[in-house]
């Protein structure tokens, strides 16, 4: 009976249920494990996740924080996901983000006398462009020699690297004295993006760009052509779309994404380029990703939750004298669940049969 | 099939049960059934918190906040957290210390110590020189020590801190010739080396104090043989990886022993002591450590180790640490000591002419008759 009751379910608010259900089911299941292996360790679970809590959202100070990490994060989520989507895994995020960030202190330290509206969008706009034209390259060899896009980007990975701490190190070093650390001079005030109170405007650029990119994906013609060639790009290709020119454009997208994400670090957090600074931003948005389930608005969620739990590490950390690592394993174990969610689904069924809720569960194990 | 993933299962869910059971208050945790084990690691690691308030007068705290990486490092961050230690044993101080995760982190986690009105808060690192200098600023009662951060005798560009004047009063720079320590290392391996190559293997040069460790290593190494073959290697990536890759260490310290060289440094954090730990594989080489005597921490090394370039960061952090609690907290730079660690097992194999060698060095080097030839100025 119930299960009649779900097929009147809409389609979609079904399909947006299951979504969400894997991911939520996997948080639980891993902080559960987190909170055994805190006690195993001899920490009390109910004061480590207390402080957790309180370093993540328990002052507007705290929020900000949280928000202000989950940022970059999105960023990095969206890039990935959107490339996810037209089947390419890009792991250049990275590269992409320290492009967008270096070229963002650029334009926010060299160019003097802009008033705040132009300054800042300028320099962010500039920054996700850096980003495109890197993501692009990985696009251009794959759609002409057949270099596979994962060895690219993890090579170009490194190349940005180098080239953002060159830059950092040798003509853009601050020389201001006494400096000897690498890193730019810091960006103008004009080239800043404030935050209301406590909370960084940046994330609300971020909110707005996954809407975008949801809307991208699923509204136009073009996001069609993207999903289509994901699916199957020999199909794709049969019924007429442009294969070679979708998967640049997909990569340029993403890498406009990422390096969005990397020009707001600079301009909204750091407050100029150093190097060290966006240490591994572009690698957790494959965590984000993943969280996700690839969703342009899954990101924001997901990015959220990672961020918090790494604002509170700190005061988990001090308070509950247990070892921030076990952030990122109960982070590991989140995406174990979310990808291994065969696991997740069968324990779901597990429970719906012991209290006779049944058939939640029918759709689940065949798709 | 299905009968096993049901039993897991079981066995899964009630050790959650098990766990929340115990994980019910604080004071139940700490009663939970297998302590024993746990907590005596626990207070070796880290105090137990909650002894004392300490915004009162009465109770001395100290917090310690390392760079990015592990505060049992096997170098900066524990020798650092040592000095701290050995405040809490001597001063009776309280202790605590919070690893940063996030380069951006700094800020906050100093100021988790500030709100919990600790007194002194050392920062571990040239990276959290700014973070220091701004918390030193907010927080004027508390005494700032940072490791290896130097202070500028000017005021920085844009620096303002209220009625403060430069070098503010609360805050003191722990330094280290780093050249001294490397030239020692540098003119050590040169002596000893029987094929004419000695290498290092350095972290990053984005950090100049191991520019000041290679600089110093390599005029060492001339300044007993000009025509000694110098194979000196950074690491090629940022700073969120170049003292985290004992791989690359151990890879390139490889490379170096391929191509003739018998001894080599490294410096680098756990990058370096990646290199250590290859060198120690190979008959007849030798390799010297960095930062503490590396004897102590990496015991994997033994087979090479015959010194480190050493810099006292522990009896420099105390010492740091008791100035303020004997309220005589000094400012601007406070320059620590460096050496050569003991030789230990290689104590015979090291030729009394050598020893004599390096004493006269290292006398050169303090009265400033020898230049390590380093000079990051000019």
């Amino acid at each position: 009976m119930s299960k009649t009751e779900l097929r009147a379910w809409p389609g979609r608010i079904k399909a947006t249920w299951q979504a969400i259900t894997i991911p939520l089911v996997a948080i639980i299941l891993s902080l559960l494990i987190g909170a055994i292996i805190l006690a195993i360790s001899g920490a009390s679970p109910l004061a480590a996740y207390t402080a957790l809590w309180e370093g993540a959202f328990g002052d507007s100070t705290a929020l900000g924080r949280t928000l202000e990490k989950a940022t970059p994060l999105i960023f990095s989520g969206l890039a990935v996901a959107f490339a996810f989507k037209a089947g390419l895994f890009n792991i250049g995020a990275q590269g992409q983000l320290l492009f967008g960030a270096v070229i963002a202190a650029g334009i926010g330290f060299g160019i003097k006398g802009l008033p705040a509206v132009i300054h800042a969008p300028l320099a962010l706009f500039i920054g996700a462009l850096a980003g495109a034209l890197y993501g692009a390259i990985p696009g251009a060899l794959k759609t002409y020699t057949g270099a596979h896009e994962v060895i690219t980007t993890i090579m170009l990975n490194y190349i940005a690297i180098n080239i953002t701490d060159y830059l950092a190190d040798g003509p853009w070093k601050d020389s201001s004295p006494g400096n000897v650390v690498a890193r730019t001079p810091a960006i103008l005030a004009s080239a800043e993006i404030p935050r209301l109170n406590n909370i960084p405007l940046g994330f609300f650029i971020a909110a707005l760009v996954a809407i975008v990119i949801w809307w991208l994906l699923w509204r136009t013609t073009i996001g069609y052509e993207i999903r289509t060639v994901g699916l199957n790009p020999n199909a794709a290709g049969y019924a007429g779309i442009k294969v070679a020119r979708t998967v640049i454009l997909s990569l340029v997208i993403s890498g406009f994404v990422a390096g969005m994400g990397g020009a707001i670090e600079t301009q909204g957090v750091v407050g100029r380029f150093q190097p060290g600074f966006n240490q591994g931003l572009g690698f957790d948005g494959i965590t984000i990703a993943l969280l996700s389930k690839t969703h342009p608005i899954g990101v924001i969620p997901a990015a959220i939750l990672v961020g918090a739990m790494r604002a509170g590490s700190s005061r988990m950390q001090f308070k509950a004298d247990v070892a921030a690592e076990i952030i990122d394993v109960i982070q590991a174990l989140m995406l174990f669940f979310v990808a291994a969610d065969i696991i997740v689904r069968w324990l779901i069924r597990l429970r719906a049969t012991d209290t006779e809720k049944i058939t939640l569960s029918t759709g689940w194990g065949k798709q | 099939m299905r009968k096993i993933t049901l039993l897991i299962t079981i066995l899964l869910l009630s050790m959650i049960l098990v766990a929340c059971g115990g994980g019910g208050s604080e004071e139940e945790a700490t009663t939970a059934p297998e302590p024993t084990e746990a907590t005596v690691e626990e207070a070796t690691e880290a105090p137990p918190a909650e002894e004392g308030d300490c915004s009162s007068p009465d109770v001395f705290c100290v917090g310690l906040v390392t760079d990015v990486g592990e505060i049992d490092d096997k170098s900066f961050n524990q020798s650092a957290w040592e000095g701290v230690q050995q405040a809490e044993a001597d001063l009776g101080a309280q202790v605590d210390y919070i690893e940063t995760q996030d380069a951006k982190d700094y800020a906050a986690n100093i100021g988790l110590f500030a709100d919990e009105g600790y007194d002194v808060v050392v920062t571990v690192g040239f990276a959290l020189g700014a973070a220091t200098m701004e918390a030193a600023c907010t927080y004027p009662d508390i005494d700032f020590i940072g490791v290896d951060q130097f202070q500028s005798p000017v005021a920085p560009e844009g620096w303002a801190c209220g009625d403060q004047t430069w070098p503010m009063s609360n805050l003191a720079g722990l330094l280290f010739a780093e050249d001294k320590a490397g030239f020692l290392a540098g003119a050590l391996a040169a002596m000893m080396s029987q094929s004419g190559t000695i290498a290092a293997v350095l972290g990053t040069d984005l950090v100049p104090p191991v520019v000041a460790f290679k600089e110093g290593y390599e005029n060492g190494a001339l300044y007993i043989n000009p025509d000694i073959t110098l194979i000196s290697t950074y690491h090629p990536g940022g700073l969120d990886v170049a003292f985290t890759d004992p791989e690359w260490g151990a890879a390139t310290a490889r490379q170096a022993l391929d191509q003739g060289a018998d001894v080599v440094f490294g410096a680098g954090g756990k990058t370096g002591n990646g290199a250590l730990i290859e060198v120690a594989g190979q008959e007849g080489a030798y390799c010297i450590g960095v930062d503490s005597d590396q004897w102590e921490t990496v015991p994997e090394a033994h087979a090479c180790l015959i010194s480190s370039a050493m810099k006292l960061i522990t009896p420099g952090v105390f010492d740091l640490v008791s100035a303020s609690h004997g309220g005589s907290f000094p400012t601007g730079n406070f320059i620590g000591s460096v050496g050569l660690a003991p030789f230990h097992d290689f104590d015979g194999t090291v030729p009394a002419d050598v020893k004599s060698r390096l004493d006269e060095i290292n006398k050169g080097l303090e009265d400033g008759s020898i230049s390590t030839g380093y000079n990051p100025g000019g």
